[in-house]
């Protein structure tokens, strides 16, 4: 399988993000200082509980909402002092969002070829140059599915689809909240082969969200978002703590069960680096 | 595709589409459509002698009188026909020529019969000679059947006329003009005469002085006029008659034609070249006015009714837009994250949308085309062309207009929105009771409208909506009131542990197909509600104006006066007076006074007809005939002594005076008689009277009088006894007495005179007279003051309840106004009603009253009976009007027709207000089915979740109805005032605009069943449709 056309991965960096909710007179702080680099080409994973703001920031990465504070940085746009066209333009070019719910992402009167073509149309008007939609969706093993209505497709088929009207722009940053959600692990895996071919053929940076394990160990670099920050990371199997923009460090989740609030640590540099000593530990 | 992937959608749009189009479309069409129903009846109605055109030209030079001894030919009738300019012929027939005088048999007596002398153009062929030949040649007249009998004339006989004076030297000469019958004709009746009765006044005498005896119109050929051999005829015109095409005059060519007829008559009448007069007449300007004037009543009330149905059409139309728009919200949401902005998400929109919107367009003018057909084979008479004209074209476009804009602004609203706010799965919805922008300037905007119409300070067409805007504004507000008020009462279900009925009142809060149905619910049920109560009242009005107009179910004219006769055919036909009564119509000069109704009160009540409800039963034995004898005398002379007598008389200086004493007696003609019996000028024991009457055939004793000088007081007592009627054949005792026989009279500034006695033999009457020059007492069986019911005022110059009205005699009576009427049936607003029994007593009746014969039904049969009676007396009847008549007139008029688009209207308005449950329904389907799914999930049995559902809409619905019913209750009451119920008013109101409550809660039941089971069937759909299954994401 292999995708025509070219580009090459946009970089995504997060300076100190902030972004409050408000609602009936309430706010909730869904992120609350995140730092975050993603290099062009790079494939990252997005991981954390529910309602710790990994949507939150895919939708601020990719314009959808303006940050409370702090910057955003895709490519050369700034987003927080983005202008409509500026945010239309990017949005047909370079950057790409793939909802949760492969229905949310499909016109659904279109057939998958319909949808490429109009996913492509904003695009082909700034002048990119763009492969047919056939190649598009055959770079995602959907040729054969071009012209089938969406309603006979099954959910396996859907999502490719909405991966192929997703990278129908040729993006250079596709961001791709829960995009294996409710599949079977057989469409998973196509799926999530989809993507990596994507960002393997044509350069593209991946940010996906994901509450599954497996997608994440396939993913060679993930961010924990805890709490509105961020609260690890993970690399090559190897999971990090994270240490603040303002000094703090989350502790990893397994640690934290050792660690009850109150804990006295101390931290001893060695050769091979710093080590955290427990002094007094609370008793549960 | 897209049409495809959401038909029903489709389908909805594009009907409502239709609807508005229609809406637009028929208003013009409908209108044109009666305008032509009203131009065919208005020319079928009126007489082609009025429709036609008629044109009499004649000379006249100044200084010209009958004696001027110049011959005045009047110019020929081919010039007067020429009059008529080229351009107009078109819509008229072929002329009829004529000339005619006046002619006056010699040597002009006032026994030797005069009349008119004609010529027309083809009359021969529309007469049936009876006797000889038409007349073919100059001073050939052909005469009537009763002029041949009248005047024993006959086919070979000659008359002479006087023709024109002429001078001849010193003397005047007038020429005699010998006419010789060639035959005797009988007139055919058809349109060829113009109106003109050729029969009728042979010996009948003209008072016009000098008094001369008539005869019929002759008939006599052209050259009797132009012939140079032949004198000139005094008066002679000639006579030009064009009859109206009615199959070439259309609407605007009756329009236009009134006002050329018009400026024509005028500019003849003002141009008289050369001393020839050309006078043009012609009913057509007149009926050009009536269409005008009807037609401004269609224009407000067609736009009125149809306004409220297109602006519900309209609204409805924006909400399932909005309804529509917002559950493409995803799609506009993939738009925008694909970089295609706002535009290109307002052209994605519009892109499908728009061209459904307008598909309607098509379907709605050939619905509005159907429909006018259909009310053009079903209410309208008359035959016009079908037209589409101008009007319509405009109309569509206006509706092409809206149907756009309201599309384009459906779609700006959610294309505006921010991305962030169009991927949410339930769109962000002002909470509590905060209102939006939009929601807020439509509240204040239409019930600034409906405020300002309420008070009176609101006029024109923005005033037609005002019903309608406010539903509108009840229903927003209710719709508004309904979301929060439903959270609170679903929450407190809730926690009283009524989780079914919370669970639905929740549902209904959270779904934003509440508030729309809420809204449109409202404005349905009130334009239903509306209409009917229009359609109602209008009808009842009409009805009742009728039956005021008609009087009864059938009114007959009777030719002459002979009541007697009348009376007596009645009897052998209907002696109960059950089904026919007669009542006589006495109409005085001047339009102060009263006219006077005599009825026969037990038959008048039960036949007459009373629009808004008889009158009290009790009402008419106030004018019930007095249950007492006449005191009848018969001599040429009575006699009477006056005994006991204390009268006296003071005048105002203290002398005493004497004191008249009289009696009142009515002979046998009606002729009341005033009787002096003497003067007593101090008192007297015993004073015998013998003075003479003329009551050989019988007189009846009506009243004793006493009389005095002005101011004068008298007091006193006197009894008469002994009265005999004295004549050749011998005495006659009459008995005065007993006392009850007698009125007392009674007076606070004139006084009293007081009957006294228990002996019939004799009366002693006790006076007391404060300076009344004179005090009358009259018999019961006569009573001096007629009693009347009176309907409106009285006329000037009436004293409290004392007045003046005609009586069948045509003499002035005293009247009391006994009770008031609201109104008299078929009689103008000042009438008096009295009892025939009672005004017949002693009086003949006048040839100037009118006798009528109201009838309880219209029945055929039974008026044949009565005319066959009649007949037998020697009676004949002149003419009917019926109670269907009179209505047929009320119904064929534009303000009628118009009335009942509202049947149509409120059927459309419900029809709209299902289609909007249908399609919030269709839209939201997928989303309710899932909550219904997970409730199933959760253990909740079908028939709980089939009654949530239900629930869910149904208290929506109901409460809809019931505003909508209040709003057009509202409405119906602020609009009918400016509705036209008639074409023209009629002379005596009996407009009632009160609530036609049958109607009223017709519709209002109507709203609910169709509605609320509407709402049933598709909760319950929805129900059936919540299988576990929808828990899965489905496209």
């Amino acid at each position: 399988m292999s995708m025509q056309g070219s580009t090459h991965g946009t970089r995504v960096s997060t300076r100190r993000l902030v972004h409050i909710y408000r609602s009936e007179g309430h706010e909730v702080a869904a992120l609350s200082g995140v730092d975050l680099d993603v290099a062009p080409g790079e494939m990252v994973g997005l991981l954390g509980p529910s309602g710790a703001g990994k949507s939150t920031l895919l939708s601020l990465l990719a314009g959808v909402f303006k940050p409370s504070a702090g910057k955003v940085h895709v490519g050369a746009i700034e987003l927080s002092q983005a202008t409509p066209r500026e945010l239309d333009e990017m949005r047909a070019k370079d950057v790409a969002l793939m909802l949760q719910g492969a229905s949310r992402n499909l016109l659904p009167y279109y057939t998958p070829y319909e949808n490429v073509r109009f996913a492509q149309g904003a695009a082909r008007k700034t002048g990119k140059d763009l492969p047919e939609p056939d190649e598009v969706l055959a770079g995602v093993g959907l040729e054969a599915e071009a012209h089938t209505p969406l309603a006979t497709l099954t959910p396996g088929h859907r999502q490719l689809a909405a991966l192929a009207v997703a990278m129908a722009s040729r993006p250079g940053l596709l961001l791709a909240d829960e995009p294996t959600s409710q599949l079977d692990h057989a469409a998973r895996d196509k799926v999530l082969a989809s993507i990596a071919d994507a960002n393997r053929q044509l350069g593209t940076t991946v940010v996906i969200v994901t509450h599954d394990p497996d997608v994440a160990a396939f993913l060679p670099r993930t961010i924990t978002i805890r709490d509105g920050r961020v609260g690890g990371e993970g690399r090559s199997g190897e999971e990090y703590a994270v240490v603040t923009p303002d000094g703090f460090l989350p502790l990893p989740l397994h640690v934290r069960e050792d660690l009850l609030p109150g804990t006295l640590v101390r931290f001893h540099l060695t050769d091979d680096g710093y080590v955290l000593i427990a002094e007094e530990k609370v008793d549960e | 595709m897209r049409l495809r992937y959401r038909p029903f959608q489709a389908v909805a749009i594009a009907t409502l589409a239709a609807l508005i189009t229609a809406c637009a479309a028929f208003a013009p069409m409908y209108d044109r459509a009666m305008r032509q129903a009203l131009t065919d009846i208005s020319i079928a109605r009126t007489p082609a002698a009025v429709a036609g055109l008629q044109m009499t030209g004649t000379t006249q030079l100044g200084g010209f009188t009958f004696a001027s001894h110049n011959r005045t030919d009047p110019p020929s009738p081919e010039v007067v026909a020429d009059e008529l300019p080229e351009d107009l012929r078109g819509s008229y027939g072929d002329p009829v020529l004529g000339y005619s005088a006046l002619v006056v048999s010699e040597p002009g007596a006032s026994s030797d019969p005069r009349g008119q002398l004609i010529w027309r153009e083809g009359q021969c062929e529309h007469v049936t000679m009876v006797e000889g030949s038409c007349p073919d040649a100059a001073g050939e007249i052909a005469i009537s059947e009763a002029d041949a009998e009248n005047f024993g004339l006959g086919a070979g006989d000659t008359v002479r006329v006087s023709g024109i004076p002429r001078d001849r030297g010193e003397r005047t000469v007038v020429p005699s003009v010998p006419l010789v019958v060639t035959g005797i004709y009988e007139q055919q009746r058809d349109d060829y005469w113009f109106g003109l009765n050729l029969t009728g006044l042979s010996g009948v005498v003209d008072s016009t002085p000098p008094p001369h005896v008539q005869h019929d119109i002759w008939l006599t050929e052209r050259g009797t006029f132009d012939s140079s051999e032949m004198p000139p005829l005094p008066n002679q015109a000639s006579t030009v008659g064009y009859p109206l095409n009615a199959d070439a005059v259309g609407v605007d060519d009756v329009l236009a034609l009134g006002d050329e007829i018009e400026r024509l008559a005028d500019d003849a009448r003002r141009d008289p070249a050369n001393g020839v007069s050309i006078d043009v007449y012609s009913g057509l300007p007149d009926i050009a006015d009536e269409i005008r004037e009807q037609t401004k009543q269609s224009r407000i009330t067609v736009p009125l009714l149809m306004a409220q149905l297109g602006l519900l059409a309209v609204v409805v139309l924006w909400l399932v837009l909005l309804a529509v728009t917002e559950q493409r919200r995803p799609e506009v949401a993939l738009a925008r994250l694909r970089g295609r902005g706002r535009q290109g998400a307002r052209r994605l929109l519009l892109g499908e949308l728009l061209p459904v919107t307008l598909a309607g367009v098509v379907p709605g003018v050939l619905l509005a085309v159907a429909g006018v057909a259909l009310a053009r084979t079903s209410v309208l008479p008359g035959s016009a062309p079908f037209e589409l004209g101008v009007p319509l074209v405009a109309a569509v476009v206006l509706a092409a207009v809206v149907l756009t804009s309201v599309t384009v602004l459906a779609v700006l609203r959610v294309s505006r929105e921010p991305v962030e706010t169009l991927l949410r799965r339930v769109p962000p919805r002002p909470t509590g009771f905060a209102l939006g922008v939009a929601e807020a300037l439509v509240i204040a905007g239409a019930g600034s409208v409906v405020v300002l119409f309420a008070t009176g300070g609101l006029e024109g067409p923005i005033a037609l909506a005002a019903p309608g805007l406010l539903a509108i504004v009840v229903g927003m507000v209710l719709a508004h009131l309904t979301t929060p008020i439903a959270a609170v009462a679903g929450r407190r279900f809730l926690r009283n542990g009524r989780v079914r009925a919370g669970v639905s009142f929740l549902d209904a809060a959270r779904s934003p197909a509440t508030r729309r149905i809420v809204a449109i619910v409202t404005l349905a049920s009130a334009l239903a509600v509306f209409s009917a109560d229009a359609l109602l009242v209008g009808d009842r009005n009409r009805a009742s104006a009728s039956e005021q107009g008609a009087g009864a179910a059938l009114v007959a004219d009777v030719v002459g006066p002979d009541l007697a006769a009348v009376r007596n055919a009645l009897d052998e036909v209907d002696p109960d007076g059950e089904l026919v009564t007669p009542v006589v119509r006495l109409i005085p000069p001047g339009k102060d006074a009263s006219s006077t109704l005599a009825v026969v009160p037990d038959e008048f009540q039960d036949i007459a007809l009373f629009p808004g409800g008889a009158p009290d039963p009790a009402l008419w034995d106030r004018i019930a005939v007095p249950e007492a004898e006449p005191i009848q005398i018969t001599g040429s002379s009575l006699t009477v002594d006056i005994d006991d007598s204390t009268l006296r008389s003071k005048r105002l200086d203290g002398e005493p005076h004497p004191v008249q004493l009289g009696f009142d007696i009515i002979n046998e003609r009606g002729e009341t008689l005033r009787v002096l019996l003497g003067e007593l000028s101090e008192p007297a024991e015993h004073t015998p009277v013998d003075v003479p009457v003329g009551c050989r055939e019988g007189c009846y004793l009506t009243g004793i009088w006493l009389r005095t000088l002005p101011g004068a007081t008298i007091d006193g007592s006197a009894t008469f006894r002994n009265l005999v009627g004295v004549s050749d054949t011998g005495d006659d005792p009459v008995d005065l007495g007993p006392a009850y026989l007698w009125a007392p009279f009674d007076d606070a500034n004139d006084g009293s005179v007081t009957p006294i006695s228990d002996d019939p033999e004799e009366l002693t009457i006790e006076v007391h007279g404060n300076g009344a020059s004179e005090l009358t007492m009259s018999q019961v069986w006569l009573p001096g003051t007629v009693p009347a019911l009176v309907a409106g005022d009285l006329p000037p110059g009436s004293d409290d309840n004392r007045f003046s009205l005609v009586n069948i005699d045509g003499e002035e009576s005293d009247a009391a106004r006994v009770a008031t009427l609201e109104r008299v049936p078929a009689s103008p607003t000042e009438t008096a009603v009295v009892n025939l029994d009672l005004v017949e007593r002693g009086s003949a009746i006048t040839s100037s009253a009118v006798i009528e014969l109201w009838f309880a039904e219209d029945d055929d049969a039974l008026l044949a009976d009565v005319t066959a009676a009649l007949d037998e007396h020697g009676v004949d009847l002149s003419g009917t009007t019926s109670l269907a008549g009179v209505r047929q007139g009320y119904d064929e008029s534009t303000a009628a027709w118009s009335l009942q688009l509202a049947a149509l209207i409120g059927a459309a308005a419900l029809v709209i207000a299902l289609l909007v449950l249908v399609v919030s329904a269709a839209s939201s389907w997928r989303f309710r089915t899932r909550d219904l799914a997970a409730l199933r999930m959760s253990g909740v049995p079908s028939r709980s979740i089939g009654a949530m559902a239900v629930a869910a809409q149904l208290p929506a619905v109901v409460v809809g109805v019931a505003a909508g019913a209040l709003a057009g209750l509202i409405g119906a009451r602020l609009a009918l005032p400016i509705v036209p119920l008639f074409a023209a008013a009629p002379e005596v109101s009996t407009l009632d605009l009160g609530t036609a409550w049958g109607g009223v809660v017709l519709a209002t039941l109507g709203a609910l069943v169709v509605l609320g089971l509407g709402s049933v069937l598709i909760g319950r759909a929805l129900a059936g449709r919540s299988d576990i299954r929808r828990l899965r994401e489905t496209l």
